[in-house]
């Protein structure tokens, strides 16, 4: 429709409009004004409403690090027989009373008596902004220059937790024996340092839930599957903006 | 006098209803679900080769309407556990239509390669139907 046909219909007024339609119109309106005004500074509304409208997916070549190390969670493969769990605790000294990664359960009705059980495997998300990092007072954890990953410099932590209350993801846990946070590093020190393709968990899964990969790789079956065009494809708490690089999707 | 005997009258009825009331509740559990017709009531739970898959015979039997004779001794022998010592016992055999997969093929019962945690409990479930885990091992959570 042009604007002079446009202009000829009449108008409907804003009566009938729920002012939650109302709110975000104005709010779209201001994200744009802001988008031309200067960019996230000065735009009224948080510019991370945009990127999640774009979907958790990073759009291809926009990715900060080479290799852009990643997960893909095959949710509804996950059957909780926690051999990842024994695996990580196996090559990472995890002690009993802490995780680096986790199965998390969900049951929720799916119609008139029937039952439905989602296991949802966790760990750290190694996120693009990762709010831990932002939060620790020495830089005991960082995130990795090349590699992305989300590591712990041990001698530098002082236990202060702060880290644990930041990250969405309860991806931390004090380790006693080493008086510093401990977490998943994508098994870099035990496995991949030393020449492995898989973490620990993703070669322990025998039903391929955990597919570990590179994003920079266009050939991984990580990249392929995310890049699914039918597939939904989704990350935990979004609305954080931690970007998250552990996607999860239904085969 | 008179108030005794009302509440003597009171009680006895009061006794009737609850008795009438545990009387037909046990009927109903018994008519509800009979071992010797539909198999016992106790969930089988396999560990091998994954902890914690559940098997129930009422949904097979009392409520999908099958027999004794349906999986008995042809698919599975009547002693429970003897599944699990085969080598064969896997998803792989599964699809070939050995073992769950001679119904659960997509055509006669839900395919074994959907709907995984169907029947797969997981170690949590396995815990939740045994009690703790033998070897004690936590759960990942403190």
């Amino acid at each position: 429709m042009k604007i002079d046909d446009l202009e000829k219909l009449e108008n409907e007024g804003v009566e009938n409009l729920p002012s939650e339609e109302r709110r975000r119109f104005l709010r779209f309106g201001l994200a744009v004004t802001g988008v031309f005004v200067g960019g996230s500074v000065l735009s009224l509304t948080s510019a991370r409403n945009a990127e999640s409208a774009m979907g958790p997916v990073p759009a291809s070549g926009a990715f900060p690090y080479s290799p852009h190390y990643t997960m893909v969670m095959r949710q509804n493969r996950c059957i909780d027989c926690e051999r990842c769990m024994e695996a990580c605790v196996k090559t990472n000294n995890v002690p009993s009373y802490g995780y680096r990664t986790t199965i998390l359960q969900q049951e929720r009705e799916i119609g008139k008596g029937v039952k439905e059980r989602v296991f949802m495997p966790v760990l750290c998300n190694h996120c693009n902004r990762p709010p831990c990092v932002r939060v620790c007072p020495t830089t005991a954890t960082y995130k990795d220059k090349k590699n992305g990953i989300v590591m712990m410099d041990y001698k530098r932590c002082i236990g202060c937790k702060t880290c644990m209350a930041a990250c969405p993801y309860n991806a931390r846990y004090f380790k006693e024996e080493n008086r510093a946070v401990d977490k998943c590093n994508f098994c870099f020190d035990t496995r991949l340092s030393k020449g492995e393709s898989k973490t620990a968990c993703a070669a322990a899964c025998p039903a391929g839930v955990r597919v570990f990969g590179d994003l920079t790789d266009y050939n991984s079956e990580a990249y392929k599957l995310i890049h699914t065009p039918e597939k939904v494809v989704w990350v935990l708490r979004p609305e954080t903006g931690a970007m998250p690089n552990v996607f999860y999707m239904n085969d | 006098m008179k108030r005794n005997n009302k509440s003597v009258m009171n009680m006895v009825g009061l006794a009737a209803v609850v008795g009438l009331l545990v009387f037909s509740s046990l009927s109903f559990a018994e008519e509800a679900y009979d071992e010797d017709t539909y198999g016992p009531k106790a969930p089988i739970v396999w560990t091998k080769p994954v902890k914690g898959v559940v098997f129930l015979h009422k949904t097979h039997t009392m409520d999908a309407g099958l027999s004794c004779d349906s999986c008995h001794d042809s698919i599975f022998q009547m002693a429970a556990g003897t599944a699990e010592q085969s080598a064969d016992f896997t998803m792989a055999s599964l699809y070939k239509g050995k073992y769950c997969g001679a119904c659960h093929d997509g055509q006669m019962a839900f395919a074994s390669n959907t709907r995984c945690a169907t029947c797969h409990v997981g170690v949590k479930g396995y815990n939740k139907l045994t009690g703790p885990a033998p070897q004690g091992k936590a759960s990942g959570k403190h």
